[in-house]
Formats: C-alpha cells, sequence, structure tokens
C-alpha cells in the first residue's frame, strides 16, 4: 500500500524478542479495507498465540473530519470472543505516524517490558522499574525517559498486573474504552505499556482532490445539528439526560477534541482547582480528563455529585480499572461514599454485566447523537448502532463523533478512501467486511 | 496581515497542524507544520497554540498572546526565574515560518479548517 498507509504490519513476539515486519499488501486491503476488517483478519492468523493487534483505519490520521481512531481487537477474557476496543485522544493518529499500520503482540514476555513504537522503529524496553506502579506514574516514567511529552501511551495499572478482568488499557492518564478487560491481557504479556510517537508522512494518491473533498466534507459537518454544542455535558443533553448535563457542567473546565475531530468530546474536570481558572493552575494534578460519558453517568446514578464520580473516575484510571465496572459494583452494594469506593477498587473481584454491543466497545452511547439519522423507532438503534460501530472501525473514525455527524455516509468515507489510495473499493466489500467484523 | 488565535476557544484537536503540515509537504505529516497545538501539560489541562513567524514565536496561550521575538534573549520574570520551555516545543524554531499558505486556493488553510472559529486572520505585522 503506498497510500494513506506506512505499508507495514509488524509482528512483536515478546516472548523470543523478535521483531519483523510484513507488507500491508494492496490485495489485503482490497478484501478488508482497513482498521478492525484487518486486525480481525490478523486476529484469526495468528489466533494460536493468543495475540493483541492494534490497528488503524485508512483515514485515521488525514483530514477527514474523526479521523482519530486506533482499535485494539483481541480475545476479551469476559467473554472469551474476538472484541474490539477504541482508542481515540492522539493515540490512533500518533500509531498511524509511527510507521505502522497494524501491530500484532505475540507471546509472553519472561520479565515486563514496554513496547516503544517510534518513526518507522520497534524497540521492546525493561519496564521493571515501572511495574507496580499506576498507570499516571508509568506514563511519567515514559514522557521523561524519552524526553518528550508528547509521548501517547496505552498503559495498565496494578489491577491488570493483578489479573484483574476488570482491567482496562488507559491511554496517557485517562480511561479508554476499553470494556473487554484487555488490560488483564497486557498483565499476563507482562507488557506495561505501548509507547507512540511518530513523526512519519502519509501520502495521497489525489491529494488535491482528497483535500478539497475534506474540506467541503468539513464546511458540511459544520452546519449540522452539533453546531454550538460542546463536551460531555452535551453529549448528556443529547442522550435524553438534561438533569446530568446540569449536575456536570459546575466542575467543567475545558473541553477538547480528539485528533481533529470537530466536536469535543472530551470533558476536563477540575477538582482541586477552581474550574473557572484560566491560567496555568499551580496543582500539578488538577483534575480529570473525563472521556468516557456513559461511566460518568453510571456513577451519577450511583449517587456520587459530579466531583466525587471525577475523583472516582481518576482513581479508577491511576489503578487502570474500567470506572463502568466499578459504578456496576456501587450500584449493587449501595456504596455512595467515595472515599469508600476509591479505598475498594484493588479488592473489587467477580462478574459485571456484559453490555448489548456485539464485538465493539459500549464507550459509545447507543443512539443517535444530536441527530436521528433517520432512524425514528427506537427499537431499530440496536442494529443501527453496531453498523454504525463497524464502519467507524473499519476506516479510523472517532466512534461517538460517528454518531453525531450523518454527513459522514458510508458511501463518502469509500469515495474518500479511494480517493486517497487510489483503489476502487465498494459498497459490495464493505458490506462484507461489515457482515464479518459484526458476527 | 497574521494569524490570530484565540486558545480559549482552541479544543485541541490540532486539524490547523496537520492542514498546515500538508501545505508544507503535500503529505499527511506534522513535522514542518508552523502552527502547533501547544499539549505539553496534559494533566493540567492547559492548552494553547504556538506559531512561528519570521521573526518571532506566536504563543497563543488561554490567558493571552505573548510574543517572544526570534534570537532576542529572554529576560528573567519577576522571580528572577527564566521560563522554560516545553522539550515538544524547542523543535519549533527550525521549522519554515508561516506564510499564510502562500499559493493555496483556500486562503491560510488553519483557518478555514479550525472547527471553532479560534483561528483568524488579523491586519497589521508581527
Amino acid at each position: 500500500m503506498d497510500y494513506l498507509s506506512s505499508n507495514k504490519i509488524l509482528i512483536v513476539n515478546l516472548e523470543s524478542g523478535e521483531i519483523t515486519e510484513d507488507e500491508l499488501d494492496d490485495e489485503l486491503v482490497s478484501n478488508r479495507i482497513g482498521g478492525v476488517g484487518v486486525t480481525s483478519f490478523l486476529y484469526d492468523t495468528y489466533k494460536d498465540k493468543d495475540p493483541i493487534v492494534l490497528g488503524t483505519g485508512l483515514l485515521t490520521g488525514t483530514l477527514f473530519p474523526g479521523s482519530a481512531l486506533g482499535i485494539i481487537s483481541a480475545k476479551s477474557p469476559k467473554t472469551g470472543e474476538i472484541a474490539h476496543s477504541p482508542f481515540t485522544l492522539k493515540a490512533g493518529m500518533e500509531l498511524k505516524f509511527t510507521g505502522f499500520d497494524y501491530v500484532v503482540v505475540l507471546g509472553q514476555a519472561g520479565k515486563p517490558v514496554f513496547l516503544w513504537l517510534h518513526d518507522g522503529v520497534a524497540d521492546i524496553q525493561d519496564a521493571s522499574e515501572i511495574w507496580g506502579s499506576d498507570v499516571w506514574k508509568t506514563t511519567d516514567h515514559i514522557r521523561r525517559g524519552m524526553g518528550d511529552d508528547l509521548i501517547q501511551t496505552l498503559a495498565i495499572g496494578p489491577a491488570a498486573e493483578s489479573g484483574s478482568e476488570l482491567a482496562q488499557i488507559c491511554i496517557n492518564y485517562w480511561g479508554s474504552g476499553d470494556c473487554w478487560g484487555f488490560g488483564k491481557l497486557f498483565g499476563e504479556k507482562n507488557l506495561k505499556a505501548i509507547a507512540l510517537r511518530g513523526m512519519g508522512l502519509l501520502e495521497i494518491s489525489e491529494p488535491e482532490d482528497f483535500v478539497d473533498q475534506c474540506f467541503e466534507i468539513f464546511e458540511n459537518i459544520n452546519k449540522g445539528s452539533f453546531q454550538g454544542k460542546a463536551g460531555i455535558q452535551d453529549i448528556f443533553s443529547a442522550m435524553g439526560e438534561n438533569d446530568a448535563s446540569e449536575w456536570l457542567l459546575p466542575s467543567v473546565h475545558r473541553n477538547s477534541a480528539c485528533y481533529n475531530t470537530p466536536y469535543p468530546t472530551n470533558t476536563f474536570l477540575y477538582l482541586d482547582e477552581d474550574p473557572k481558572t484560566v491560567a496555568e493552575p499551580a496543582a500539578p494534578e488538577p483534575g480529570f480528563l473525563v472521556t468516557d460519558p456513559c461511566a460518568l453517568l453510571e456513577l451519577k446514578r450511583c449517587g456520587l455529585s459530579a466531583k466525587e464520580a471525577g475523583s472516582v473516575m481518576r482513581a479508577c484510571a491511576r489503578y487502570g480499572i474500567n470506572p463502568t465496572a466499578v459504578a456496576e459494583f456501587c450500584a449493587r452494594s449501595g456504596e455512595k461514599s467515595m472515599e469508600n469506593i476509591e479505598k475498594s477498587l484493588k479488592d473489587l473481584k467477580g462478574t459485571i454485566s456484559i453490555p448489548d454491543c456485539g464485538r465493539f466497545s459500549c464507550w459509545a452511547p447507543g443512539k443517535p447523537l444530536f441527530s436521528n439519522f433517520d432512524v425514528s423507532d427506537t427499537s431499530e438503534y440496536g442494529v443501527w448502532w453496531k453498523r454504525r460501530q463497524a464502519v467507524a472501525y473499519i476506516f479510523g473514525v472517532h466512534p461517538i463523533f460517528a454518531n453525531m455527524a450523518p454527513e459522514l455516509s458510508e458511501e463518502l468515507m469509500l469515495q474518500m478512501v479511494n480517493k486517497g489510495t487510489g483503489l476502487e473499493l465498494d459498497q459490495e466489500i464493505l458490506d462484507k467486511v461489515i457482515e464479518d467484523v459484526c458476527n | 496581515m497574521r494569524i490570530d488565535v484565540d486558545a480559549l476557544k482552541c479544543i485541541g484537536c490540532m486539524a490547523c497542524e496537520m492542514a498546515c503540515g500538508y501545505h508544507k509537504d503535500d503529505a499527511f505529516a506534522l513535522l514542518s507544520s508552523c502552527i502547533v497545538v501547544y499539549r505539553a501539560r496534559e494533566k493540567k489541562d492547559y492548552f494553547g497554540v504556538v506559531i512561528k513567524e519570521e521573526e518571532s514565536l506566536i504563543i497563543a496561550r488561554p490567558e493571552g498572546l505573548e510574543i517572544k521575538r526570534i534570537g532576542v534573549a529572554e529576560e528573567p520574570d519577576s522571580s528572577g526565574q527564566k521560563r522554560e520551555a516545553d522539550a515538544s516545543a524547542k523543535p519549533m524554531l527550525l521549522r519554515e515560518p508561516c506564510d499564510l499558505c502562500s499559493g493555496m486556493k483556500y486562503g491560510p488553510m488553519c483557518v478555514k479548517i479550525c472547527p471553532v472559529g479560534a483561528i483568524s486572520i488579523v491586519e497589521g505585522g508581527e
């Protein structure tokens, strides 16, 4: 693949330390398009070796609106079947520019390690010093060690190291869409983190046409129904949770967006500073970036204030545990004390319910946001949602943003991928890949 | 004319940075962009935008604009400390300055692509 791609699949065997590269050939892309289409193919290829597969879509890292998505595909410890987890913020984009389109991690390292992917180079580095550290210290350690504050990390904390199925892979310091217990898989492989930084370059088959069309799409989208809305508070309103929006607002510092995503889906809560603070705060760690609206909503339902819920989510991200799971335990026990919840994280054991979200993450709210996508019957939301998520995961589009931008049609994404790559992918191929990744 | 940024409106999406990178490299890349989202203080949620101009670095912080003359020694602040730049900001000085996307039919691409109108063109030089 010459375009919108680094043309590389990286295979890392943690057991032997062997690192090899395969080409991403046009035939594979012609049959599987990209993103979850290819990660699920690679998962099947290496299925006997318990792989964790990371990947990006062909649109990831481009100027196509919402092109922020990276994907982890692996066997979920919770279901025993392949599942897919999204990673956004700047990590999906950063993976794309490391010089690797896909990364297959095999085997178990003999000692704690982290994988350092940068500028077309893959290194297995010793992580003995940070094994046992929480996620925040892990990210700080890696960034300090490499001298680069912009490194993106997919990291685990003590929850994963202890083998908990509630463990979550976190992005930098924050929660992620990993509702599948993939953190536990990292822990089993002695893989503390994957660190990403890339200064790569993506060639485009028809650059001027591609960028012209990106601007046109961008202008169309910006006339759309989410204009003037921002952050998790307005996502709550779009979900019909107006009281949650009001509950959250007093703690909101700023909203921010994942890479090239026109709607800021993330909301930073100041917990130890005045949220109205504009200048750089003195406190080094004044709050928490909420990236998971559904988890925050579940903690609200447990009876916590927004500030308390933010604090619990911060504790969850440090420990590397799924906050939605924590909320479910709290709902069962009736625990409403923030301090008690935070203290109990290391003792949480047991199973939690598996939401009906197919192989995709329930991180993206289960209905259209700000727009109805011509789905008027709520009983059709489930089918609509799974197909929409599949499309987002195939092309590399932010899964929450995909649910608020009907302008980003399947036809348009195919057209843009063809313009960008010079391939001739059609709806029939897309339908086939969607069917395959959904079943 | 020059680029102006309202950092409080900025959502840190980096679309401006990638659009600028495309202008410089005719491909998607961030290495040559002369407009960069300043995002090294992630845990503090403190972010803004830095623009490399011919003779200055424009640093758009949430609390306002700061202009640093390139090559002019920085004075210590009131506490006697010289403000330390983030490691990630240092390569900015090596980049080509903003040319307002000269030769591009779109005009300055960062202005056109900013989803929240945080970037604009203002009259007047540096």
